[in-house]
């Protein structure tokens, strides 16, 4: 379970303003709404990439909110992560990328390559081990960073756009890959993504972030639904509403 | 007009503050042992001192050229060609060379490093470092720290020889002394320190390069627009470093 109990963020403005949220093991998590509304911010927080003003976060019933870095890199340890822009190390091939995780966590090299070599396969990237992430296109260093967040198989992943400047042919793609990992080792799974119709699809439940305030929290096949207007508007896209 | 003498103030301090708390952040990752990655480390020594090699010899090659060709004028006017050696020797090992070199290498490495440091920042690959439950400080710039003084102190002996061999082949060819009486005026006049206080310098000129190119690096605000300035900031900064320190080991090993 991750736990965020009245959670707030400011830098000049508020990112995030109280935000409850309970996810639950094993759950896939959708985090949708319009830009610069505090989603990034509360991936980081919830990575224990960045810390809150205010309130806690618990991951596994523990606190983390005042560890420190020795503390809060055990936890990483734990948890695999996407960036919006990949992050792939730029100085190092593609199997490097993705054998690095094994390699920093003691895996010896040959087992950490034989791994990575798996999961690139899996990713549908054989034969772009040794290339260079500057090499690829979006689409494919989208699965290299998909390929490294899970191959250490974290007990929580965390997807932070991905399929960000992806045709609808490779969301596809890159959504089938999430739900086989998934299946797979029913890892704690939180996406972020300005595609609202594919998440909905693929997350059965979804919270929705306007302004740094938690507007929904709930089933993704009610959120048309909801009562709250900034909701609906965001959801089906319209042009009538507050936002 | 005070505001901005303020503002200006506020700011040197701020970034000289910045690249002390990184100082002391590489010294506690080096403690109690030093321990960093291997291959970070090999990677940058060659990069960083292997493929810097041709420039900076050519650099001190025709520095010590210049420097026998201009002193060549005073030299025959005085007759002083048995000081010739000795003049190129002493400013070289103990000012030109390790200056040069330093200067060198912060417009060719140090550069460098703030922009690769600043690119990695703003493209979130220090970030992903972290969410890999990595250090950082520890991983990317403890080995850049090492490697940037350990690569910086071999060429400057490398550039020293480089300096001292151009100056007697210009001194010979130009000036007219002959290459015997340039050696014998070296190695009779210099002492062992004379070469030393240069060496000790670029030591410290590595460790200025080194984090004043890391601590700009990992500080980029603002995009591709923000490495351009981070990359600015750390030549000009390195430069102004390079120079006080200087002064300050040269009034302490006087």
């Amino acid at each position: 379970m991750i736990r965020f109990s009245r959670v707030s963020k400011a830098f000049r403005d508020p990112l995030l303003v109280d935000v409850d949220l309970d996810i639950e093991s094993g759950a896939i998590w959708g985090l949708i709404g319009p830009g610069a509304g505090g989603k990034s911010v509360l991936l980081k927080i919830a990575a224990g990439l960045m810390r809150p003003d205010a309130g806690r976060v618990e991951i596994a019933g523990r606190d983390i909110t005042g560890d420190d870095e020795t503390a809060l890199a055990q936890t990483r340890e734990r948890i695999g992560m996407l960036f919006q822009n990949n992050a792939l190390f730029d100085f190092m091939t593609v199997l490097d990328n993705v054998a690095f995780p094994l390699r920093r966590r003691g895996v010896a090299d040959d087992e950490a390559e034989a791994r990575a070599e798996k999961r690139l396969r899996a990713v549908g990237l054989a034969g772009s081990e040794h290339k260079m992430p500057s090499e690829l296109s979006g689409g494919m260093q989208k699965r290299v960073g998909l390929a490294r967040a899970s191959v250490a198989d974290p007990e929580v992943v965390i997807y932070d756009e991905p399929t960000a400047g992806l045709d609808p042919v490779t969301t596809s793609k890159i959504y089938d890959l999430l739900r086989e990992d998934h299946e797979a080792s029913k890892p704690t799974t939180i996406v972020v993504s300005s595609d609202v119709d594919a998440l909905l699809s693929f997350a059965p439940r979804v919270a929705l972030l306007e302004g740094g305030v938690l507007r929904y929290d709930g089933d993704a096949a009610a959120i048309a639904e909801s009562d709250d207007a900034v909701v609906r508007q965001f959801v089906t896209g319209s042009l009538e509403g507050p936002l | 007009m005070i505001a901005r003498v303020g503002d200006v103030v506020i700011g040197v301090t701020r970034e000289v503050g910045g690249i002390g708390v990184l100082m002391l952040q590489v010294l506690r990752a080096l403690l109690p042992w030093p321990s960093m990655d291997a291959r970070e480390l090999w990677r940058n020594l060659y990069r960083m001192g292997v493929k810097s090699l041709p420039i900076i010899l050519a650099t001190a090659f025709f520095s010590g050229a210049i420097l026998v060709v201009q002193s060549g004028i005073f030299v025959r006017r005085f007759g002083a060609e048995g000081l010739l050696g000795w003049a190129t020797g002493y400013s070289t090992f103990r000012e030109i060379g390790p200056i040069l070199i330093a200067l060198m290498f912060s417009g060719r490495v140090g550069s460098n490093n703030t922009a690769e440091l600043g690119t990695m920042t703003i493209t979130e690959q220090i970030d992903g470092l972290r969410a890999l439950a990595i250090d950082p400080i520890r991983y990317l710039i403890v080995p850049r720290v090492t490697a940037m003084m350990v690569m910086l102190f071999a060429l400057t002996v490398f550039g020293d020889f480089v300096a001292i061999l151009g100056g007697a082949l210009l001194g010979q060819v130009v000036v007219g002394v002959d290459t015997s009486v340039f050696w014998h005026s070296l190695f009779s006049n210099l002492g062992t320190w004379d070469l030393v206080h240069g060496l000790v310098k670029s030591v410290f000129f590595g460790l200025v390069i080194s984090l004043t190119s890391c601590y700009f690096g990992i500080s980029v605000r603002g995009g591709a627009v923000g490495v351009g300035r981070a990359v600015n900031a750390s030549v000009v900064a390195s430069a102004i470093g390079i120079m006080v320190t200087d002064c300050l080991l040269t009034l302490l090993m006087k």
